[in-house]
């Protein structure tokens, strides 16, 4: 299969998660990509979409966060790169999870998920931006 | 996402369809604490037309789980597909949540 690559940028409001929803669609739609495959990207996108969105900034202006989803070689490689915050997911600590109702907190769910479904994970600070490269077999 | 909603033997149904995200998941949560407020303290949440969900979903249930515990209520989820499932074990829920596989399944769990 040769290299396919689709760029967007998203607004850091959670009202975007459709347009990365429909972007993740016609992409996968386009290169024939399983359904739990998909399933995972979605996942994956918005749980690192919300991150950024929610807590990666201290002000109220308008920012972009660029994403890049390419193919190649059943190899699939994502990149998102914002201006928020320092924040590499990939020192997050593991929630508790073998806990009881009463004392499970949520801290840290996502970035979670995202390590389970993603086992190729690679973060840089570059000037003001974080940049996050992960790869994912289809 | 969609969300019907029907009492059934003292049990009030959630029957929830499409997407549970960021997006979508305050309106559910909306939904089932207007119920506990109205004093329905079991619920089932039906699955079955589910087709994604996120942590977003996930806190969604954790957060009504706990509320319900404490008042001696309890929440069983059902009938979810095989990838909704997988988020809940990843996240270690189905541990401490009833889940059933089936509705009749659920219903006897009260």
């Amino acid at each position: 299969m040769q290299k396919q690559t689709i760029t967007f940028k998203l607004s850091n409001r959670l009202s975007e998660l459709k347009t990365l929803n429909k972007k993740i669609d016609k992409f996968a739609a386009q290169f024939g990509i399983p359904n739990k495959c998909i399933f995972e990207i979605h996942l994956v996108l918005e749980e690192l979409f919300t991150n950024i969105t929610c807590y990666g900034y201290r002000d109220d202006k308008d920012h972009w966060i660029h994403v890049s989803i390419s193919c190649e070689n059943d190899i699939m490689t994502i990149q998102i790169e914002d201006d928020g915050i320092p924040f590499n997911p990939l020192e997050f600590e593991k929630p508790n999870l073998k806990c009881s109702v009463e004392d499970c907190e949520i801290g840290g769910l996502g970035i979670h998920l995202v390590k389970h479904y993603i086992k190729e994970c690679v973060y840089e600070r570059r000037g003001n931006k974080n940049i996050l490269i992960l790869k994912k077999t289809i | 996402m969609e969300i019907i909603e029907k009492k059934q033997n003292e049990i009030h149904i959630f029957k929830v369809k499409g997407r549970l995200d960021s997006n979508t998941s305050p309106e559910l949560e909306k939904k089932i604490f207007g119920a506990i407020e109205s004093k329905s303290l079991n619920m089932i949440v039906d699955f079955e037309d589910l087709d994604y969900i996120s942590s977003a979903g996930l806190r969604v249930i954790l957060k009504t789980s706990k509320t319900l515990k404490r008042s001696e209520g309890s929440i069983v989820l059902c009938s979810m597909q095989d990838y909704v499932k997988e988020v809940f074990e990843i996240a270690g829920f189905d541990v401490f949540l009833s889940i059933a596989t089936k509705m009749n399944d659920a219903l006897e769990m009260f």
